[in-house]
């Protein structure tokens, strides 16, 4: 028994590295429309750029921000110098879909002779363990737990009581009639390439945190939590990804305590399936998902 | 019926090769040596998740190229290296190979050819008559009827018996009675499980789990967990490219202290000592982390020409040192070497004239004298002796299926990630394991 | 000796051409975005398999763990792998075609595409796992001098081809195509002159998974060998890509795309000279060089090589 609570605990470590990339990379696709699916190159990108700071001596918590503002610089240069000028041309979100193939596939390659094949790691302590009856973590974790929570209020606050949040979300509804109400659009996107390029790269260095090891390899492996995770709690949404990921988060951990191990993404991928089944637009539905095809 | 179906498919490969002896291998036949340069291929991942592997190959084939071209070449032909990519994929492997095959009519040999493309590769070089040297733990080749396939490194469960014997004979410790299995759920890992199982059982030890983990997720925590809540003595462990995220987790959840940890021979490579390192700091790898390797000396006249060349080959590929002691790395070098030693012995390099010899240099036929380099290969051949050639690797010995067998030693890695040898089972104990596991 | 490599194009172009025409009506006639289209023709490719293997307690083959086992004879497989892949349709269909918008469509589907590769991958028992069925029997390779195989093999993939050309085409030039092109370019005007959608698209989604099934029959006949890594999601997308590249909506188009990107691009890439550089560099480069080409044509040519035509009623007044 004490090992379902102590893989709960895990859970809850789990849930807020997914929490992190998946609030971001739904919030690009509810209101810019992109599937992107570069975000776990982009992630892995800035999980490198820490890496090498933590290698010149400076501590990964700093090296965590530069990360962030790594990711937030990139994803505003690529939608900027890439994904916009494709849109503006009228390329359907499908076409974005093949770009944003095409330039992960290059930037993973084009990473791959600069950071090398191999598994690095940061230097940085785990900190102590932190006892809480069978539930054992580390400050470390802990720490990413708090990160999670504060970024995920932030992101509530930013939706909720912000005019640049309500022109997201009126943004993300219906950017036309959006733009017609005198919403700046075109500056809207660009905040939300902001933001969710510091969620990203942010999420990156989390993730490579949380893995203690990790290669060029895990961009993809990232973009895959990720995916399920958004689509699990209704894509486009932000409190749907965070519902996904606490779920993914969970179940990835209470199985592997289970079950064999070996199974513990196929029981939360089931999971995800039975979702898809029973509310196809996932569990929490952007208004509108459930229209006629368009 | 069953026997019938297996007979379709032996015969059609058979058939293949048939075929080319009569049409594919006349152009070159009966003409001596030949000319022009000659061309290794290095068929092998060398993007996407495995694209540690091929630079590991590359390297033997830049250190074997000058062995040769600066001993005269082959009757004067100069060796150069190729890599051909299959992106770790099997089914973009069957073009890379086709393509490598069409655009090179002088491939002497191929090397390479992992588990990711093996399976695909393997019966087209065949069926092409190129020797090929292929890296491979995958049963289905322990008894292969390709005879161009060579394998220089054992099957899978040689390793795990490796394994089994450090854990219960092993120097420096009593003998480990409770053993966890944290293996990969791929299939190259998944091999050592039964044979180590049966092994370590019989002999008196308990399996208290057997973990198959995801490669490549993000966290292995409540595995760690799971694990260390049987209590092990030490850990038995295959998990390539996740083997620093697992191995941590032990560290933080065991309260900063390791266990002992068992690793294969493919845990003998400069990434995975890098990753654990940089994962668990350098004390805790050197003092709990045990391997098992074939019995390399990493001394001699051919291993010295082996890592000189090696060390040249910085200045094209600045890794390229760091493999001066990946085992792979040395048995293709020596690959190279012999299939070039097979062509100067036949005078031929038709590949249906030298395949078979690559067999006899290895193995030495009666009354044969030891060579350890090309140079001195190349002497006895032109003073009409027979040769066995022991290399970088040490000695080979070829089954009648192709697959060379040598025997294991136990090891360990120093500060700087050399591998050290620390002990080796006895024939008997060799014997005793190899019984209880059943084969 | 060269004659391989042409023979291995040529029967990965047919195998592609057919992915790309059975892509096309799904996805350039109905509007549907199939982006687990790849797991169709695993399927396919799976269900080949286990047909034409023996069971896996034969000798040869007991390195494997796998279901089925028939070693049923040719062209029987193949018939199965085309039916498996229809059969997938049925309630893959049913759980995403009902009224999701597309995009939602589309990253549902990507989503399947990613678990049941997973699955495959995790659940070893099932299908071999990470490490795939290997020595899957070539079809009627006993009969056949081993010399002409090959030969015979790209015959086999043309007359495939030439098939499923013929059924895109009547499809496409049928007054159910105009009703699919109808409710692809006015989903209510469709259904408000009669038409059920729903229907219409999943009798298009099962056609298009018949068709991607039978691709996979071929190809894993071809290279002998099944495995997880040959159908991640991205091979999906590439395959979009080359309808994109080719003419969404036009079957010629369809057939140019297929030639230009899976085939074209993938291939040519691999002549660029690979001794420059540490290892690893170019290979890396060639995939950099793939990623330039797709986007360039899609910057370039939006709308395809060979773009849908316009499809007017002559006697309609100015």
């Amino acid at each position: 028994m004490s090992l379902f609570v102590a893989a709960f605990g895990f859970g809850l470590v789990s849930m807020s590295v997914i929490a992190i990339a998946a609030v971001g990379f739904t919030m690009q696709f509810g209101i810019t429309n992109m599937i992107n699916l570069a975000y776990g190159e982009v992630m892995i990108s800035s999980a490198y750029v820490a890496y090498y700071l933590n290698k010149a001596g400076i501590s990964i918590w700093i090296g965590m921000v530069v990360g962030a503002l790594f990711g937030a610089a990139f994803s505003f240069l690529l939608n900027r110098i890439v994904y916009a000028p494709f849109q503006r041309k009228g390329t359907s979100y499908l076409g974005m879909v093949i770009v944003s193939l095409a330039i992960s596939l290059m930037m993973a390659n084009l990473l791959l002779p600069i950071v090398g094949y191999y598994s690095v790691s940061y230097q940085e302590g785990t900190g102590g363990l932190i006892r809480l009856g069978a539930i054992i973590l580390t400050t470390n974790q802990i720490l990413i737990i708090g990160i999670a929570v504060v970024v995920m209020l932030l992101i509530h606050g930013l939706l909720k009581y912000t005019r640049l949040g309500k022109a997201m979300r009126a943004t993300s509804a219906n950017p036309t009639l959006a733009r017609n109400c005198g919403i700046p659009t075109q500056r809207v996107v660009d905040a939300v390439w902001l933001i969710t390029g510091a969620l990203c790269g942010l999420a990156g260095v989390v993730a490579a945190l949380n893995s203690d090891s990790f290669a060029i390899a895990n961009g993809a492996a990232f973009l895959i939590t990720i995916l399920a995770a958004a689509v699990l709690g209704g894509a486009g949404q932000p409190y749907g990804a965070m519902i996904g990921a606490v779920l993914i988060g969970l179940i990835t951990e209470l199985s592997a305590a289970a079950w064999s191990p070996e199974y513990k993404e196929v029981v939360a991928f089931g999971v995800l399936v039975l979702v898809m089944v029973l509310r196809p637009q996932g569990l929490l539905a952007k208004r509108g998902a459930m229209a006629a095809a368009g | 019926m069953r026997g019938f179906e297996r007979y379709k498919v032996v015969s059609a490969v058979g058939a293949l090769v048939l075929f080319v002896a009569c049409g594919g291998g006349s152009s070159s036949s009966g003409s001596g040596l030949g000319s022009g340069a000659l061309l290794v291929g290095v068929i092998a991942p060398f993007t996407g998740v495995d694209a540690a592997l091929g630079p590991a190959y590359y390297a033997a084939c830049l250190a074997a190229a000058p062995s040769i071209n600066n001993n005269g070449g082959v009757g004067g032909r100069q060796v150069s290296c190729q890599q051909f990519d299959t992106r770790g994929e099997p089914a973009d492997a069957v073009p890379a190979a086709n393509q490598m095959i069409a655009s090179n009519s002088n491939l002497m040999a191929v090397v390479g050819c992992t588990s990711d493309e093996a399976a695909t590769v393997a019966p087209i070089i065949n069926l092409h008559h190129i020797p090929m040297f292929c890296m491979t733990g995958q049963t289905e080749f322990n008894k292969t009827t390709l005879p161009y396939f060579h394998r220089l490194v054992p099957a899978d469960i040689f390793d795990a018996y490796a394994m089994v014997g450090s854990a219960l004979y092993g120097p420096g410790h009593a003998p480990y009675k409770r053993a966890a299995l944290v293996f990969g759920n791929d299939i190259g890992s998944q091999a050592f499980v039964a044979p180590a199982t049966n092994a370590f059982t019989k002999l008196g030890g308990t399996i208290v789990i057997n973990q198959p983990i995801t490669l490549g997720a993000s966290s292995y925590r409540t595995e760690v967990a799971a694990m260390l809540a049987t209590k092990p003595d030490v850990i038995l462990t295959e998990a390539l490219g996740s083997a620093g995220t697992y191995l941590k987790e032990v560290k933080t959840q065991n309260g900063g202290q390791m266990i002992p940890f068992i690793g294969t021979s493919a845990t003998i490579d400069p990434t995975w000592f890098q990753q654990v390192r940089d994962a668990i700091g350098v004390a805790d790898l050197t003092k709990y982390y045990g391997g098992v390797d074939l019995g390399y000396s990493f001394s001699g006249p051919a291993y010295t020409e082996f890592q000189t060349n090696l060390n040249a080959a910085a200045s094209t590929f600045a890794d390229a040192p760091k493999y001066k002691q990946r085992g792979s790395t040395l048995h293709l070098y020596d690959g190279i070497i012999m299939t070039a030693l097979a062509m100067v012995a036949t005078n031929s390099a038709d590949p249906t004239v030298y395949n078979p010899k690559i067999k006899d240099i290895a193995n030495g036929t009666s009354g044969a004298t030891v060579v350890n380099t090309y140079k001195d290969g190349v002497a006895a051949i032109k003073a009409g002796k027979s040769i066995r050639f022991v290399g970088a690797g040490g000695e080979n010995n070829f089954d009648k299926y192709n697959n060379s067998q040598s025997g294991y030693i136990w090891v360990t890695y120093d500060n700087q990630g050399n591998e050290v040898k620390v002990g080796q089972m006895t024939p008997q104990q060799t014997q005793d394991i190899s019984a209880a596991g059943g084969i | 000796m060269n004659s391989y490599y042409a023979i291995n194009l040529l029967i990965y172009a047919g195998v592609d051409i057919i992915a790309c025409l059975a892509l096309n009506l799904q996805f350039g006639v109905a509007g549907i975005v199939n982006f687990s289209f790849i797991v169709f023709q695993a399927v396919g490719a799976y269900t080949a398999a286990v047909l034409s293997m023996p069971p896996d307690t034969a000798p040869d083959y007991s390195f494997q763990i796998y279901v089925g086992g028939l070693q049923l004879p040719f062209p029987i497989p193949w018939i199965g792998g085309a039916i498996a892949g229809g059969l997938l349709a049925v309630p893959v269909g049913f759980v995403v075609l009902r009224k999701l918008r597309s995009d939602y469509q589309a990253i549902a589907l990507l989503v399947l595409s990613v678990i049941a590769n997973t699955v495959i991958t995790n659940a070893r028992p099932f299908l071999n796992g990470a490490a795939g069925l290997a020595l899957v029997p070539a079809p009627l390779a006993d009969l056949f001098d081993p010399a002409t195989y090959g030969y015979f093999y790209v015959g086999l993939t043309a007359i495939c081809t030439a098939l499923v050309a013929l059924v895109a085409f009547r499809i496409v030039n049928s007054p159910y195509g105009r009703t699919l092109r109808a409710m692809r370019e006015h989903e209510v005007a469709a259904t408000a002159i009669g038409k059920n959608p729903v229907a219409l698209k999943m009798t298009i989604f099962i056609v298009g998974g018949v068709i991607a099934g039978l691709s996979g029959g071929i190809l894993t006949g071809y290279i002998t060998f099944w495995a997880p890594s040959v159908w991640l999601y991205p091979e999906t997308i590439i395959l979009f890509a080359a309808v994109i590249v080719g003419g969404r909506g036009n079957n010629l188009g369809a057939v140019l795309g297929a030639l230009l990107v899976p085939v074209g691009f993938e291939e040519v890439t691999r002549f660029i000279p690979s001794s420059i550089g540490p290892p690893g560099l170019i290979p890396a480069l060639q995939w950099v060089a793939i990623g330039l080409l797709i986007i360039g044509f899609l910057w370039f040519r939006p709308e395809g090589v060979r773009p849908e035509p316009r499809r007017v009623f002559e006697g309609a007044p100015d």
